[in-house]
């Protein structure tokens, strides 16, 4: 067999995959009709899926007695935040440790859904406390406590870990939406 | 990276679009730096910026559905869009990126918009509307989006057949590095198969010749360094192919088809024995790659060519004992497949979780049954089956857990109801106790007594019970009957004195008295107030209750007949797709197996051949 024709033979070797893929064209034109159903599928579920959730936060967490925490950061991309303790009237209610991944989405801007809960229309206690680690290892342990004042209707309260106001040492800065 | 086209290609064409199989880079979306003005939506984005995405898509929908995400609609309604984009919901994607064209003046937002509604009609295969919208993006898009759009609309003028506006696009394009070895990539593929070799080999060489630090880029270098080497092959250029092919890794995914082009450029500089090297490395590898089937014929060729036709005639016969082995295992792996027992295996694992959009299955099965199906897996149609596939199993399994959910929140609803119909005696009957009108009388008369006493200055009135008592007791002495008896002057003068002592005290204390009564008069109002809205409150909710409950099953009911309907059409839709992926299986193995009968034809020939001429030197 000579090297040209050798070299041919590689190519058919190729080729019949190719080859393979075109005889599968028809497959393409009924992968897309399976297609046009998984995408109403997907949207069917992604309806349904939207009235479930509304429905489990009607049922366990009603929004005159609702009051979410929110955790987010406004730092320098170097303090690494360990850990966050919520507690509410006293009672510890949330102590959350933060993977890279999480600590990442902090970063760039994303908001954590620390805790939510039921509380009764009148005043409240909440005390947070975070750990983490700065420039030079330097590690940080920081503290807030708020007192919030329920009202009927949901209460969001935003946690903010910000280097702002005091350069490179961390702090909470807290923030009430109604 | 070029897709494998789909019409008919010249070989070098049909064998670069092999070598150049789609490789997908999930990059961010360009978002940074959001000020979130609603937690709901920073919400979203810590689990977009996980790539969680199904959990930020849900949450999306729900919020928006709840007007939590006021302040932010376009950027949601994009996210929204380019989220189901990348769940494979082309349509609905469309609908809302032709929505927000319509809607919004923002032009960031606009051009972001314009780059996904191409990346859509891309998806689609609709070119030409792919290139228009293109053309609307007016200003530059955040930095990992403006470098996708570059290789995208590459892509576009590629697979449309414009190559030279590919490498006008490209060729003064600077990306970050990434980006920058794929464009390279990218224009000088679409230059060798515009025929200019010399221009596309420097950037091919570019990238075959780059220093990488992660596994993507090593594959992509080694990508290259087989399609510039090959692409040398092809134009008989063996000597200049050889170094180019060596630069591969030989633990790499493309180390088979570089030891197969290194030993065919040595044989084409007649350097068998080094060619032998190459080949006989390949042939120990795994048969499911044809570079290593084809290594079982070029290894007996190679030793026929060195003379040495004994070691020709052992090898292809083999190749024969190989070929004929895998031929039965196809066969076998046939008859699975159209049982459809072979796809149920590769696809009855559980679904790892929603986030169907990252599901790959890149690496050969490791089971014997499934690996006949590599090459079916690395077709796009196949692999996009599998996906939809597991898709939804993950959102049968997704909606399996909320029926879950339902049943307890079903129980948790019956349990209140149960509690309701138990405490509300007991708390009716404490209510019976307070007769909240009765204080409410009691309390208009207080005000009504502060009122005239105010009015008449009886300072009396509002004097403290003692002082009261001891007032009236004074008064009705002079109404007793001894009161006028002889005698009782001093008596009468006593009582005069203590009694005008009594009211300058009583008088002296008046105003703060009077002061005092009608501040408590008004509190208790305050708290008569609370009591009777509270009264009317516990009333209310009460009454309210049961209807709530029922509300609530109502609404469970809905929810539950809705997850049964969908689940019987996810059902459906699956076993759909599990007979499509049992076609497309069998359609790839029949082509597998027509490979190796051609190959095996092919030894036979060859090895008839070698006898015949040791037979005849025999003579």
């Amino acid at each position: 067999m000579k090297l040209k024709a050798k070299i041919r033979s590689l190519f058919l070797v190729l080729l019949l995959g190719l080859t393979a893929q075109a005889a599968l064209a028809d497959s393409a034109t009924e992968l897309a009709a399976l297609d046009q159903e998984s995408q109403a599928l997907k949207k069917s579920v992604l309806e349904l899926n939207r009235d479930l959730f509304v429905l489990e936060e009607e049922l366990l967490y009603p929004s005159n007695t609702q009051v979410a925490v929110f955790v987010s950061m406004d730092v320098g991309e170097y303090f690494a935040l360990d850990s966050v303790e919520l507690s509410v009237d006293g009672k510890n209610v949330s102590n959350y440790l933060y993977t890279e991944r999480e600590l990442k989405a902090l970063l760039r801007g994303g908001v954590q859904q620390l805790y939510v809960g039921n509380l009764k229309v009148g005043e409240h206690e909440l005390v947070a406390v975070f750990t983490g680690q700065g420039p030079h290892e330097r590690d940080y342990r920081r503290g807030a406590t708020l007192v919030i004042n329920k009202n009927i209707g949901s209460k969001y309260v935003e946690l903010k870990i910000s280097d702002r106001e005091k350069q490179l040492q961390p702090e909470f800065v807290v923030r009430e939406w109604e | 990276m070029l897709r494998p086209a789909t019409h008919r290609l010249s070989s070098l064409v049909a064998t670069l679009a092999i070598l150049m199989a789609p490789v997908c880079i999930a990059k961010a979306d360009g978002l940074d730096g959001f000020v979130v003005q609603d937690p709901q939506y920073g919400e979203v984005l810590f689990h977009f910026y996980q790539q969680d995405q199904f959990t930020a898509l849900t949450h999306l929908v729900t919020a928006r559905s709840q007007h939590r995400v006021e302040h932010h609609q376009d950027d949601a309604e994009l996210l929204q869009g380019g989220l189901l984009l990348s769940w494979g919901q082309h349509e609905e994607a469309g609908k809302i990126f032709e929505r927000l064209l319509n809607t919004t003046n923002d032009v960031s937002v606009r051009n972001r918009t314009w780059f996904y509604l191409a990346k859509v009609r891309y998806q689609r295969g609709h070119l030409d509307e792919a290139q228009q919208a293109f053309e609307n993006i007016t200003a530059p898009l955040p930095p990992e989006l403006e470098a996708e759009r570059y290789n995208l609309q590459a892509r576009l003028f590629i697979d449309s057949g414009r190559f030279a506006d590919a490498v006008a696009l490209l060729n003064n394009w600077k990306g970050d590095e990434t980006w920058t070895a794929y464009a390279n990539y990218n224009t000088g593929v679409a230059l060798v198969r515009m025929g200019q070799l010399e221009s596309g080999a420097a950037l091919l060489d570019r990238v075959g010749t780059m220093s990488a630090d992660d596994e993507e880029m090593r594959s992509l270098r080694d990508q290259a360094n087989v399609a510039l080497g090959f692409s040398y092959l092809q134009a008989q250029l063996e000597g200049d192919a050889k170094p180019v092919l060596q630069r591969v890794r030989l633990n790499g995914p493309f180390s088979n088809k570089a030891l197969l082009g290194v030993g065919w450029a040595d044989s084409a500089g007649k350097q068998y024995r080094s060619a032998l090297g190459a080949w006989l490395e390949l042939s120990r590898r795994d048969l499911l790659d044809s570079a290593v089937q084809e290594s079982l014929l070029a290894v007996p060729y190679a030793y026929a060519q060195l003379g040495a036709d004994p070691m020709a005639a052992e090898n292809y016969a083999r190749a024969l004992d190989i070929y004929s082995a895998q031929l039965a295992r196809l066969d076998n792996a046939l008859v699975d497949a159209n049982n459809g027992k072979l796809i149920n295996h590769l696809i009855d694992k559980e679904p790892d979780s929603t986030g169907g959009w990252y599901w790959q299955l890149d690496r050969v099965p490791d089971d014997e049954r499934t690996r006949y199906l590599y090459f079916a897996i690395a077709d796009h149609a196949f692999h996009e089956g599998l996906k939809s596939y597991r898709d939804l199993a993950a959102l049968n399994k997704h909606l399996t857990d909320w029926r879950i959910k339902l049943s307890a929140y079903r129980n948790m609803l019956a349990t209140r109801e149960l509690a309701y119909a138990e405490r509300l005696p007991v708390m009716e009957e404490s209510l019976a106790q307070f007769d909240l009108p009765a204080m409410q009388a009691q309390q208009e008369q207080n005000v009504q007594r502060t009122a005239e006493a105010r009015a008449n200055r009886d300072v009396v009135a509002v004097a403290p019970a003692a002082e009261q008592k001891q007032w009236q007791r004074l008064a009705a002495m002079e109404h007793s009957a001894s009161w006028s008896d002889e005698g009782t002057a001093e008596l009468q003068d006593k009582q005069r004195i203590l009694k005008g002592v009594l009211l300058w005290n009583m008088d002296k204390e008046f105003r703060v008295r009077l002061w005092r009564q009608e501040k408590a008069n008004q509190e208790l109002a305050k708290d008569l107030q609370q009591a009777a809205d509270q009264f009317a409150e516990i009333e209310q909710a009460t009454a309210a209750l049961p209807g709530t409950i029922s509300g609530f099953d109502n609404r469970i009911n809905e929810l539950e007949s809705n997850i049964d309907t969908l689940q019987a059409r996810l059902s459906v839709a699956m076993v759909e797709y599990s007979q499509y992926l049992s076609d497309l299986a069998t359609k790839e193995l029949v082509a597998q197996r027509e490979r190796v009968r051609t190959y095996r034809a092919q030894a036979r020939f060859a090895l008839a051949a070698v006898y015949d001429r040791m037979a005849a030197q025999n003579r």
